[in-house]
């Protein structure tokens, strides 16, 4: 076990948090700061909410005399990533009346809510929670929101699956009532026995914890790039069980050669509900006992993995689950990309995928898309599912509503937006960076949808438009929109500057590698221009340019 | 003074008399007095009822009539002294000495606590020729219509028959002196003490005020991206400075070259000829320029203007430059009439929101854009012309206009301010002041303003106070950030029990800022946290009120 020495500053105030309870209520009531105080910044996170501020004015706003704009983001308890129709009106008005008003799709299957003062919190967890959403544990030490592919038309046992992600996320919910205390006026718990955790106890994970839930050949989820991926195994429209990985996480640190993206292990198969649920809670115990404690950028599971080995690490789960892993089974995954546009699953439901650029649901002059789910939500025949990739299924429509669907999409530009954005535009990804995180170095989301308009010019150049290129970007290492598995990553390294990362698979399974460092926008073009004529030129037939990209880095390397 | 039997006795003797009789009486008993000075100090002459009467804005006029009443108390002479909204009316024609005080403001205008009192001259006949009076006028020289309710007063009661005991007393700014010359001749005139020598001019020579050569070094406008208010802070940087950090400035603003070019060259005038301006002889282009008000002209210099140029006008407020595009002036000589009926540039008065101490040399204002705001029509091209004379780098000529009411108490002393919007300006000069000066009275700030994001003004400067001990409790209102408005006086109740102590152990409250609505609901709110902390009747609560403030414990600056 890691000694209790030189514990990092967060242990401290996890452990004397009261159970998460921190001082939240007083800094709520502090009057003259739209902050709070630091200790329970912290303590927050484990309520689903950051703290950030607006960063472009932070010099604006001193010269007036003015504080940091402090805001809140807060991220919704999803599991899989369903909503029904009247939450989704419910998050719509919130988001209109507390927050920015733009809806963020999450990378993890989500939505967050940006630009909320301090006194509109409390307001907003309470809509919240009367829509039946609650933001329990979405940030922070602690497993955060379960992802599960998303598209039901994956397969014919695909409700059943997704009902792991709620079952997963229910599991392994703290204990503590302080949410309901401290944002719902509940009563206080008198007898603090009431909320003991055993698996949490009263330090939580040394780092967050995440868990995916792929159905192949689909990766849409990312898998290897969380803590625990489960990959369903059906044989015959049956589910046998899970092929259990650990260990994977993306986010490094510029300069920090101790830290590393890594991709999940593969370490065996659980064949019951009861063993794949046994085997994820003594995960989250191993990772709790002999995670590090004292130095937070080697805190994930997959540094306790590599510093342990998988064996070590096998034997060890064994030991508490009571049981012995199978060997993994067979699976193939040939993609990650979302289905878009209608699509039928075996019950003959329909679905429509509709392309939400950046996860960001808002009206601009082109596309009314948040209109048009507003007016979708409100004829109450489509349910609302999120994909990892940032986009939104309408989902579950009985045939006869379909051409209503069909017509208010129609109506607001949503089919046009999502049939007439290219292949590259639709496979790509960004964070959300500047102006809110304060992690970013970089531009992300407000920065990437203009890079693509120049992309796109080099890829019809040298006949690519019709590639599936999965390409990236992140304002800082830490790895929010899962860069370093895209076939292009690009990773913010200073204003305007990215390293350049080529050569991961279309798939998912194989991490990128870094080809060359602190481009600006020219020299990133420059060098896609030279990469997409090459390909062009050289590929061999139905070659991704993702494994054409490898023997370049390698070379480049070599 | 005088024991009831004696003093029945001379009531006796007196009633009936003439006034002849009368006049010989006091002469009479002048020399008896003055006979026998080393036994009697001073015996008053007359049992006529006096009462001072006051209607005042800033509390000049009421300071001055309180220390009038408590002066004669000392020679034997009881007063009555009222507020002007305080006074009955019908007790007018019942008075026997009557000795009013009362401020102008704005354009010529009453304080508001003497609005009834004046309109009910205004608008009635009345008998007077029982009562003898005098009007103390306190006014500033630099406005056009310079102690002008004094004046209208004092016209009409000698217009109902009153016999003036004393010519109109004009006061200028610094007031103090020419009031209490007046006041010692009434005195001598109740007590019938000849004295030929002394003699008063009928308005006062204003003590030159000192003009500062100032220069604005920073312009910042407080409110955050997208706010809907602006609130201005700057910084003025002069030489050998002098002020207290309760005192305001004057700023007469300099009329914009561009107009004034406009207006010469429409009416054909001679820019440099020069005309007599209170009797300075002075070129027609600096006095468009730096003397005469040219905006927004009132109704009764609109009304002379259609006068001069013999045209039908409607009597709304102009700026002379389209009354001269639409009403020109027959020729340069006409317009040199129109020059003439103009009125001064006002100057316009800021508090000052800092303290020397915390910045030698240079003194800071705080100020909104809709301070600029004349009789409910804000025009934007005013607003921003006298906006445009902060630019920074410019000069900027000003002068400090003290303020006798609203006074930073010593350093032991607890304070509660409240200052919503621009009416925090003086308080941040005043904790400025004790951050400095190492004050051990404790510091409470009300603030007020519509968003919490972008309308904090100087909430940095709040945050390092509070941490530093400086400001021991600061609360703050917004009023657009929920749906329910909540303001000052909303957080003033919520801290009832607390507020309440700090009052009993002491504690001065300030109010600055709207004088309508705010500091009439903080008024409501102090007399509900007397009822209800203190068990107090409402009438309890309005004397315990009432007592702070003529102690000066209750002290407002609203506009």
């Amino acid at each position: 076990m890691a000694k209790a020495v030189n514990l990092s500053p967060i242990e401290k105030i996890k452990k004397e948090s009261n159970n998460l309870r921190g001082t939240i209520t007083e800094s709520l009531r502090d009057e003259i700061t739209g902050a709070i105080v630091e200790e329970d910044q912290a303590v927050i996170k484990f309520h689903g909410m950051y703290q950030q501020d607006d960063r472009d004015i932070r010099e604006e706003r001193a010269s007036k005399k003015l504080d940091r704009l402090y805001t809140f983001m807060i991220r919704l308890r999803l599991p899989g990533g369903f909503l029904t129709p009247e939450q989704w009106i419910a998050t719509h008005n919130i988001a209109g009346e507390n927050s920015t008003g733009i809806i963020k799709i999450t990378t993890r299957q989500t939505l967050q809510l940006h630009g909320l003062i301090k006194s509109k919190i409390k307001p907003t967890i309470r809509a919240f929670n009367e829509a039946k959403l609650d933001s329990i544990a979405t940030c922070g030490d602690i497993n955060r929101n379960v992802v599960c592919s998303s598209h039901p038309k994956q397969s014919s046992i695909h409700n059943e699956i997704f009902s792991y992600a709620d079952k997963i996320s229910q599991l392994l919910m703290p204990k503590t009532k302080a949410y309901y205390e401290i944002w719902l006026d509940e009563e206080k718990i008198l007898d603090k026995k009431e909320e003991e955790d055993l698996l949490y106890q009263d330090r939580y994970l040394p780092r967050k914890f995440k868990i995916a839930i792929a159905i192949p050949p689909n990766n849409d989820v990312d898998a290897f790039a969380n803590d625990i991926g489960l990959i369903a195994i059906i044989e015959n429209e049956k589910l046998l069980g899970y092929n259990i990985a650990v260990g994977g996480g993306l986010s490094a640190t510029h300069g920090n050669d101790a830290t590393y993206p890594r991709l999940a292990t593969v370490i065996g198969f659980c064949n019951s509900e009861e063993q794949t649920l046994k085997a994820v809670y003594e995960t989250l115990t191993i990772q709790r006992d002999f995670g590090n404690r004292s130095d937070r950028k080697l805190a994930r599971l997959k540094y306790t993995l590599d510093k342990f080995g998988v064996e070590w690490f096998k034997q060890e789960l064994e030991n508490r689950i009571g049981f012995k892993l199978e060997k993994p089974r067979e699976y193939t995954f040939n993609e990650r990309s979302d289905y878009y546009g209608w699509h039928q699953n075996h019950e003959g439901l329909w679905y429509y995928t509709l392309f939400v650029e950046n996860g960001r649901v808002l009206d601009t002059d082109e596309v009314k898309l948040k209109s048009a789910l507003l007016a979708v939500a409100k004829a109450g025949t489509a349910n609302f599912r999120f994909t990892c990739n940032q986009n939104i299924i309408l989902s579950d429509i009985a045939d006869q509503h379909k051409s209503k669907i069909e017509t208010l999409l129609q109506n607001h530009g949503v089919i046009k937006h999502t049939t007439g954005t290219s292949a590259i535009r639709k496979n790509s990804m960004a964070c959300v960076a500047l102006n809110t995180c304060p992690l970013a170095l970089a531009e992300g989301q407000r920065y990437l949808p203009s890079l693509i308009s120049k992309i796109e010019p080099l890829l019809q150049k040298h006949q690519l438009s019709e590639e599936d290129i999965i390409i990236r970007m992140t304002g800082c290492p830490n790895g929010c929109a899962r860069p370093y598995v895209a076939e292009i990553g690009l990773v913010g390294t200073a204003y305007g500057k990215y390293n350049m990362h080529i050569g991961g698979d279309h798939q998912g399974e194989r991490l990128n590698k870094l080809f060359k460092h602190n481009l600006n926008e020219a020299a990133i073009l420059l060098q896609l221009d030279k990469l997409f004529e090459k390909f062009n030129k050289s590929r061999m037939s139905f070659e991704r340019f993702g494994d054409f990209a490898l023997n370049e880095v390698n070379q480049l390397l070599n | 003074m005088l024991e009831e039997i004696k003093l029945k006795s001379l009531n006796a003797l007196v009633e009936g008399l003439s006034q002849e009789e009368l006049i010989w009486l006091n002469g009479y008993m002048a020399g008896l007095v003055k006979s026998s000075q080393s036994e009697v100090k001073s015996i008053p002459s007359v049992a006529e009822k006096i009462t001072i009467l006051f209607g005042t804005e800033t509390g000049n006029s009421k300071k001055l009539a309180t220390a009038f009443a408590a002066k004669l108390r000392k020679i034997g002479l009881t007063a009555k002294l009222s507020s002007m909204d305080q006074y009955k009316l019908s007790d007018l024609e019942k008075e026997e000495i009557l000795l009013v005080i009362i401020s102008t403001h704005g354009e010529g205008e009453p304080p508001a606590a003497a609005k009834k009192f004046y309109d009910h001259l205004q608008n009635n006949q009345l008998n007077l020729s029982k009562l003898k009076y005098s009007v103390l006028a306190l006014g500033d020289t630099a406005y056009p219509l310079f102690c002008k309710a004094g004046e209208d007063i004092d016209v009409k009661l000698s217009g109902f028959g009153a016999v003036s005991l004393h010519a109109l007393q004009k006061c200028d700014a610094d007031y103090e002196q020419s009031a209490n010359e007046w006041f010692d001749l009434i005195v001598e005139k109740l007590t019938l003490k000849q004295s030929a020598e002394i003699k008063l001019p009928s308005v006062s020579t204003s003590r030159q005020r000192k003009v500062y050569e100032g220069k604005i070094n920073s312009k910042v406008n407080l409110n955050g991206n997208g706010s809907l208010k602006e609130t201005f802070h700057i910084e003025i940087e002069a030489g050998e400075l002098q002020y207290e950090p309760d005192d305001s400035i004057g700023i007469i603003p300099e009329n914009p070259v561009a107009t004034v070019r406009s207006i010469i060259n429409l009416t054909g005038v001679n820019g440099l000829e020069t005309i007599f301006l209170k009797d300075q002889e002075i070129s027609i282009e600096e006095s468009l320029n730096e003397k005469l008000n040219i905006f927004f002209l009132a109704e009764r210099v609109v009304k002379k203007y259609a006068a001069i140029v013999n045209q039908e006008i409607p009597s709304i407020r102009m700026d002379l430059l389209d009354l001269i595009k639409i009403y020109p002036p027959k020729n340069a000589v006409q317009f040199k009439e129109i020059l003439i009926v103009l009125e001064p540039i006002a100057p316009r008065l800021y508090s000052i929101s800092s303290s020397l101490t915390a910045h030698t040399g240079e003194v800071h204002i705080t100020v909104a854009r809709n301070c600029f705001q004349l009789d409910q029509e804000l025009r934007h091209g005013l607003c921003s012309n006298y906006l445009s004379q902060f630019e920074e780098g410019t000069s900027i000529k000003f002068y400090v206009h003290r303020n006798l009411q609203f006074k930073l108490p010593s350093a032991d002393k607890d304070i509660i301010m409240i200052g919503p919007g621009t009416g925090v300006a003086p308080f941040r000069a005043f904790i400025e002041d004790r951050a400095n000066t190492g004050a051990t009275g404790k510091s409470w700030l009300f603030f007020g303003d519509q968003h919490f994001t972008t309308d904090f003004l100087y909430q940095t400067e709040w945050q390092g106070y509070l941490a530093s001990g400086v400001l021991t409790k600061m609360n703050v209102a917004f009023s657009r950030d929920q749906q329910e408005k909540i303001y000052v006086q909303h957080k003033m109740l919520y801290h009832a029990v607390e507020l309440y102590d700090w009052l009993m152990n002491g504690a001065y409250v300030f109010v600055c800022g709207a004088k309508n609505p705010m500091s009439l609901d903080v008024e409501i709110a102090l007399l509900k946290i007397l009822e209800t902390e203190g068990s107090l009747s409402a009438e309890e609560a309005q004397n315990f009120l009432n007592q702070l403030s003529a102690e000066n414990r209750y002290v407002k600056d609203v506009y």
